[in-house]
């Protein structure tokens, strides 16, 4: 068993082989697990915080046991800064504006289904209905706009925040950075000495 | 392997590389980063003999082509000049500043996704995150219309391009196993050790009787100058922080600024300026640091790739191009082509850990060729890809999975191995490059792409599918999922034989202005089911070397 502690990190997760990797990958990694700036949300409204952040809750199935990963901070930050994809499809608007037409929507879509009650104040399966309605659209128009498209520009901007953090990696199984260390162990049911079996 | 195989496999691994260090010292040069400190720089004023716009797989090759031959060279580059070790990541997210995030607008009834995808930005270009896959097109794919009836036929032969192929695969190097399909060929470096994604195509493709091949990457596999070999981190899309990886910032740039070229970063151009009666090309107008100046020169070659070089081109209007510069016969966006690339992946008992190792490893080009039997024209080749963890969530999301589901399956990660399929789609007309009416910071309009599917588009797709599901299943997958998706750009600014056909002829000079050059893929008259990289490069090769009258015996 002595010999497993020449493994840095082994069972610490990615986070704990962070002395493995280069200082800038390092720095770029780890800023995902410390304290954010002030003001948290710069683009979001109040009332479309509690919607997205509803939203969310459905889109990555988060519960309370979930280690903490920022997603509506980050999704946040890159549309008040306009930190795009590099494209948007031409029947929706630019990202950011897209983001509070379709919350808009989703809200507008809780109201009326639920007695006036907003999406963040629906009931958990009311809420779980209402977006399947959406997915179901497929092409079909909502307020203007692809219901197909709004769902893509969701999931997107969900997964490029949640997998993106050491703490989701750890959750599927990746190694994360590799560098300068590499990989020597190559092939089929293989593993480098501190992969966890999976 | 054929003992002419092996015989000509053992002579180019085996040939000494003094001709390769003439033509190109880059790999023994100091790195790039140390040789740009004392870079050349020229005055706006002075009228160099060319400046190219773009400093990707054809700009950067342009230039230092032509920079060796004694040409005054400046290179203007929208994005960064990268310094591998400062500014890229062994991470994901993290490399999101190496793609073209300015807005663009995707229309059409199959809109294709920029940015990630297909786009670069900064010295190197889109190859500094490409997988480094460099295969070459096959002798049919010159001929398309008098092959098989449709598309269109290049104004020059594979023959007349295959001597540079061999240039620059000794250049990049390129890795890989002896290659059976299209003109037949060695390469320089040997084939990569495969990781369980390479294993399970290789297996799949054994037990169904498809050949299939290690290669070919442009990766380099043991001594190369003083380029390092690969350690096998597996971020080759993330820009290869160790330098194995080709990129023309480490591959044609050094070289380049040796021979006294200016590679000018941050450097956004607007405009192509002309004399009075446009019958000549004097400069170009570019932004950088807010201020706008203009470089004079005496002939431009354009180098944006086959979104930025037709919005440029249609961005500069005058009183002689009042449609855009070398528009006059309404080509100048047209026929913009993806490869249909649809990745199919497989669930397997045992651990894969597709993220180990190069994501590029086999290939097959066994489906590449029309097959009579077929009811469709041209094929697709079928390459291994290994997603990272945000790409693969995309990826399992696209099935319409979410909430439970998707959190679900994505805890399996380790256990699926991904293979995608290039599809040569045709080239279209209506599938063009626009000016849309939104601005960028600069305050000019964005390129609008638009893109649909033609019938044969669409049967490759699902021909492509339906083989990579066979490999996957027969190497032992017991669940599948197919994405359907595009991957990289070509066309836009044609070669033909005329002006009628053409933006460009086939030594890449425009038939409007004589002394102004397309030299990337935007002239791509059809593609294949290659990667283009090494195509743009030869191809740009060829020009310069046809410019400078140094064409290689």
């Amino acid at each position: 068993m002595g010999r497993m502690r020449a493994w840095p990190g082994k069972g610490a997760g990615a986070v704990g082989r962070a002395g493995t990797w280069d200082p800038v990958t390092a720095g770029v990694v780890l800023a995902r697990l410390g304290p954010r700036h002030e003001p948290a949300l710069r683009f979001f409204t109040p009332r479309e915080e509690a919607v997205a952040e509803a939203l969310l809750d459905h889109v990555l199935a988060r519960s309370p046991d979930d280690p903490p990963v920022p997603v509506l901070t980050v999704i946040d930050d890159r549309l008040a800064t306009g930190e795009y994809d590099g494209w948007h499809f031409a029947d929706l608007p630019q990202d950011a504006e897209a983001w509070r037409r379709s919350l808009a929507g989703l809200d507008e879509d809780a109201r009326l289904r639920h007695d006036g009650r907003g999406f963040p104040e629906s009931g958990y399966g009311e809420r779980d209905r209402l977006l399947r309605h959406v997915l179901q659209l497929g092409s079909g128009d909502w307020y203007g706009m692809p219901a197909g498209h709004v769902w893509k520009l969701w999931t997107r901007y969900a997964c490029e925040a949640y997998y993106a953090h050491p703490h989701a990696w750890d959750e599927i199984g990746f190694g994360g950075p590799a560098y300068p260390r590499g990989y020597l162990r190559l092939g089929r049911g293989l593993r480098e000495p501190w992969e966890e079996p999976r | 392997m054929s003992g002419r195989a092996a015989a000509r496999t053992l002579w180019e691994s085996a040939r000494p590389q003094g001709d390769v260090r003439r033509r190109n010292a880059s790999a023994w040069l100091p790195h790039v980063t140390e040789l740009k400190r004392d870079m050349r720089r020229f005055a706006d004023s002075d009228e160099v003999d060319m400046v190219v716009v773009g400093c990707g797989a054809g700009g950067a090759t342009f230039t230092q082509r032509l920079a060796h031959a004694g040409w005054k060279v400046v290179c203007l580059e929208a994005g960064p000049f990268w310094d591998p070790q400062k500014d890229w990541v062994s991470d994901e997210w993290g490399s999101h500043h190496l793609y073209w995030n300015e807005p663009r607008v995707v229309g059409g009834s199959h809109p294709v996704p920029m940015g990630s995808n297909n786009s670069g930005r900064g010295v190197g270009g889109s190859m500094v995150h490409f997988a480094g896959f460099a295969p070459r097109l096959h002798p049919s794919d010159f001929r398309v219309r008098s092959g098989d009836g449709v598309a269109a036929d290049w104004p020059l032969s594979y023959a007349q391009l295959r001597p540079y192929y061999q240039r620059l695969e000794r250049e990049l190097p390129v890795a890989g196993q002896y290659w059976p399909w299209g003109d037949p060929h060695p390469y320089p470096h040997p084939p990569h050790p495969v990781s369980g994604n390479g294993e399970v195509m290789l297996d799949g493709c054994a037990k169904l009787g498809i050949e299939a091949r290690v290669g070919p990457v442009a990766i380099a596999n043991g001594r190369f100058g003083n380029r390092p070999h690969c350690i096998y981190r597996g971020f080759c899309l993330q820009g290869c922080k160790v330098d194995a990886k080709a990129s023309p910032l480490i591959t044609h740039v050094p070289d380049a600024i040796a021979h006294g070229a200016e590679i000018r970063a941050d450097a956004m151009v607007t405009r192509i300026e002309t004399d009075r009666e446009g019958r000549r090309v004097t400069g170009v107008r570019y932004v950088r640091g807010g201020r706008e100046y203009v470089q004079r020169a005496a002939a431009v070659a354009v180098a944006g790739y086959s979104i930025e070089t037709p919005r440029l081109l249609l961005n500069s209007t005058s009183r002689r191009f009042p449609d855009g510069l070398c528009n006059d016969h309404d080509l100048v966006g047209r026929y913009v082509m993806v490869q249909g690339a649809p990745q199919t992946a497989g669930r397997f008992a045992e651990e894969i850990r597709m993220y180990k190792a190069p994501p590029p490893e086999v290939s097959t080009e066994e489906f590449y060729e029309t097959d009579p039997a077929k009811p469709y024209v041209r094929g697709f080749s079928v390459q291994t890809v290994s997603p990272l963890p945000i790409m693969w969530a995309e990826h399992v999301a696209e099935q319409g999975h979410w909430g439970p589901d998707l959190r679900k399956r994505m805890t399996d990660y380790t256990h699926w191995a991904t293979l995608g399929a290039l599809c040569e789609f045709l080239p279209q007309a209506e599938n063009r490059v626009t000016l849309a009416e939104e601005t960028d910071r600069h305050g000019l309009p964005v390129a609008r792409f638009d893109h649909s599917q033609c019938a044969n588009d669409g049967q490759l797709m699902e021909a492509s599918r339906k083989v990579m599901e066979e490999i996957l299943r027969a190497a032992g997958a017991t669940e599948l999922m197919t994405v359907e998706r595009y991957a990289h750009l070509v066309g836009g600014c044609r070669m033909g034989r005329t002006a009628e056909e053409g933006v460009v002829d086939a030594d890449l000079r425009s038939f409007a202005v004589p002394n102004l050059f397309i030299t990337d893929g935007s002239v791509l008259p059809t593609q294949g089911s290659a990667n283009p990289a090494l195509t743009i490069m030869a191809l740009a090769d060829r020009a310069a070397c046809r410019l400078a009258g140094k064409e290689p015996r």
